[in-house]
């Protein structure tokens, strides 16, 4: 849908439905009814190339679980040293912007490791993490975190900050540091959940 | 004739700026309110847990 249908608030209008729409999604029958039929996706999972790899050498998925738990730590850290610049509590001899652009290419790589390695050890598991809620919400915290990522903060981002509401640009990286610290600890609950 | 173009950028400008701030307000404000009711539930029930265990 062309933005400018929208009016100069389109970008707006668009977040605030998504949001609406992942809570009406989240809060009704709709949210029962997905996960039930995604069951038969979950079980043919475990029947592909890297569900038989994952199940059958446990060395393979460890090695592959390493890289998913280093790209996860590099994503987490290209984060901390760009929302901590932004938010003036160190490296504010360089200007955000910077920081910022240079952090965020790195970003993209690991985000690429996460899911690449990711979808390799769901497929591993499948049937074991569809019936956990919190994988689901790891799924859910991933999903809002990269359209954050790439719709809101990016475009936020790369204007001079001088012309930008401070309350904003706190506000974005504390959201921001947030919703991945909410993938990492769920990421990390999923481990302890058997 | 070029400083009305310049004038009609510099309020496109506007327009764009506003529009994402606001977008960042309603994208973060909903981050934040969900990490603090979710985060309260999550260490409410643990609380629970170790009550449970320990009394």
């Amino acid at each position: 849908m062309p933005i400018s249908l929208l009016g100069p608030y389109g970008r707006s209008i668009i977040t605030a439905a998504v949001i609406a729409a992942m809570l009406a999604f989240t809060l009704s029958y709709a949210n029962e009814y997905a996960h039930g039929s995604l069951l038969g996706f979950f079980e043919w999972m475990e029947t592909t190339w890297f569900g038989i790899i994952g199940k059958t050498w446990g060395g393979v998925f460890a090695i592959i679980q390493a890289f998913h738990l280093l790209s996860m730590a590099v994503l987490g850290g290209t984060i901390l040293v760009s929302e901590f610049r932004v938010l003036g509590i160190f490296l504010n001899e360089i200007s955000p912007q910077t920081v910022v652009q240079r952090a965020h290419s790195t970003f993209v790589w690991a985000l690429v490791v996460v899911l690449f390695t990711g979808v390799f050890m769901a497929c591993g598991v499948a049937t074991k993490v569809y019936y956990l809620p919190v994988f689901w919400y790891k799924m859910l915290a991933l999903g809002a975190g990269m359209l954050f990522h790439f719709y809101i903060r990016m475009p936020l981002y790369s204007n001079d900050f001088s012309q930008l509401n401070p309350r904003v640009l706190q506000m974005t990286a504390i959201a921001s540091l947030l919703v991945w610290f909410l993938v990492a600890a769920t990421g990390r609950w999923i481990g302890f959940s058997g | 004739m070029s400083e009305e173009i310049e004038q009609s950028d510099s309020g496109q400008d506007g327009d764009r700026l506003k529009d994402q701030q606001t977008a960042a307000v309603i994208a973060a404000s909903s981050f934040i309110i969900f990490s603090v009711v979710y985060w309260f539930f999550q260490i409410q029930s643990v609380r629970e847990l170790l009550e449970l265990a320990y009394g």
